[in-house]
């Protein structure tokens, strides 16, 4: 009560000084565990003790050398086997083909000689980066499948594969020549050995069959000017002045040309 | 290892007694008694166990302490809980014995708190061997009672008994002689278990220990905020919620209770 009415008469008026304190207040040393102020808990919340974590969270951990798998030996050799032999690799994207659509497509091809390989792209990758098929590591990211064949049958390739729509042709290497997509179109729009090289002979060739028909010409020429101007004296005997004047005039240039 | 010879010595440390042995055992014995008194830590911890007598005083068990002061409080005291709050200032390390008990919270010892204590040590204490003094004093506070079914008011009520008021941190009482942590450790529990407050168990080496795994808990600690650190800078003026009591007790005491997890 005394303390009310000194707070009362220290708050009304302006200009005041804080100088009556409120005195009384609840015991702070009590029997039970006095509940703390709601701020009192956050800070006390906050401000706990946070142990220092184990070193090696830190530190990455250096991983022991693990001996290779022998299976993994086998896989490289499979590998070096399958590029060796091959003469056509077409790199694939694989997506998820459902079994039966893959048994197909497998079955086709292996008709024309094409084999489908699986390989994991960490056996694969580190044998691309020491051989000459350097430039395919970038094909050989994610899921991917391998198209072999000793033969060369793009088209053939490219047919089945456009049934197939989850595999996708991301490169090929043929005949150690390495194609994008685009370019292994292009290649098998190509037309067969056998007419290109009849057409690379008869482009070199033409010229030298020009040569005969150019110096023949000119003689073959002048017989069929020759045998027209026997047909118009047998035929129109009549007008044989005209005819022979022009026949004349015809055959000047001619023996002119001839004698040239 | 030579057997440690035990000689009793008198109360009056800094006499020499002439009645007892040869002269030049009596001048070792006072010239150790000399030394730690010089020193003031205990000499066996300096020196190493084994290696100097431990002198078992004339009265080795525990004395009786008064239920009442010989000369008792006319004037009726204040509650004054603050002799219960924060750590304590003295008795907080060891004189004389190398084992105690250590309180670890603020409360109020009576004397049916002293009785049982006195009777407990006494009976498992081997007076040949083994000697227990009290690191506390008798009851001296006078705590006042009203008569059952008064109403409030009417004046103070009458002194009914006495107490010791005990903050955390202090030593209850000590316990030494030729023995080890193992065989005391059991009857020194027992009775801290008893007793208002929580208390434990300690030697010499444990409380040290106990004082360097909390310093080191104090350096480890990957919190950068400390409650130190907010209530001294009074960060978002936390210490309108907070009594001028945790700027030294640093978050760690709470009216008479210890929390020992604080850091």
């Amino acid at each position: 009560m005394a303390a009310a009415a000194l707070c009362c008469r220290g708050l009304c008026r302006t200009g005041w000084l804080p100088t009556l304190q409120i005195v009384r207040h609840a015991k702070s040393v009590t029997r039970h565990w006095k509940a703390m102020h709601f701020e009192r808990q956050k800070l006390m919340a906050v401000t706990e003790y946070i142990a220092p974590k184990p070193e090696k969270c830190i530190a990455p951990r250096s991983k022991a050398v693990t001996e290779e798998n022998g299976y993994a030996k086998l896989l490289r050799w499979q590998v070096t086997e399958t590029f060796r032999d091959s003469k056509m690799i077409a790199v694939c994207q694989h997506n998820f083909t459902p079994s039966e659509e893959m048994l197909l497509m497998k079955h086709r091809l292996r008709k024309h000689n094409i084999h489908v390989k699986f390989f994991p792209n960490e056996i694969v990758r580190p044998y691309l980066s020491v051989s000459k098929y350097k430039n395919l590591l970038p094909l050989f990211v994610g899921c991917s499948l391998m198209l072999v064949s000793p033969e060369i049958k793009v088209k053939e390739m490219l047919r089945i594969l456009k049934n197939v729509p989850q595999i996708n042709l991301l490169g090929a290497c043929i005949d150690n020549t390495i194609l994008s997509n685009q370019g292994v179109i292009n290649y098998s729009k190509l037309p067969a050995m056998a007419i290109t090289q009849g057409q690379v002979v008869g482009t070199l060739s033409l010229m030298a069959s020009q040569t005969c028909g150019l110096l023949q010409h000119s003689s073959a020429h002048l017989a069929a000017l020759l045998d027209q101007y026997i047909k118009q004296q047998s035929g129109g005997a009549g007008e044989t002045d005209g005819k022979a004047g022009e026949g004349q005039a015809e055959l000047g240039p001619a023996k002119s040309s001839a004698g040239l | 290892m030579c057997f440690p010879r035990i000689i009793p010595v008198s109360a009056g440390h800094g006499e020499m007694p002439t009645q007892k042995g040869s002269g030049c055992l009596v001048m070792l014995d006072t010239f150790v008694t000399f030394l730690g008194k010089v020193l003031g830590e205990d000499v066996e911890s300096l020196w190493g166990a084994g290696v100097v007598d431990i002198s078992i005083p004339d009265r080795p068990k525990l004395k009786f302490m008064d239920k009442v002061p010989s000369v008792p409080k006319v004037r009726r005291e204040f509650k004054n809980l603050r002799d219960i709050r924060g750590p304590s200032t003295e008795a907080t390390e060891f004189t004389q014995g190398q084992y105690g008990i250590l309180a670890l919270g603020g409360g109020y010892l009576h004397w049916g708190h002293f009785e049982m204590m006195r009777l407990t040590i006494n009976r498992h204490l081997d007076p040949k061997i083994m000697f227990a003094v009290w690191r506390i004093p008798a009851p001296y506070k006078p705590i006042t009672r009203k008569s059952l079914g008064q109403r409030m008011g009417g004046g103070k009520g009458a002194i009914d008994h006495y107490v010791t008021a005990v903050k955390c941190g202090r030593l209850i009482l000590e316990v030494g002689g030729h023995c080890e942590f193992g065989e005391v450790e059991h009857f020194l529990t027992q009775v801290a278990k008893k007793l208002p407050f929580p208390a434990k168990a300690v030697s010499c080496q444990s409380l040290k220990e106990m004082r360097q795994a909390e310093e080191e808990r104090r350096h480890k600690n990957q919190n950068p905020w400390t409650f130190e650190r907010i209530i001294t800078s009074n960060m978002l003026g936390i210490r309108k919620v907070l009594s001028p009591y945790d700027l030294t007790q640093k978050g760690r005491y709470w009216g008479k209770f210890f929390l020992k997890d604080r850091v």
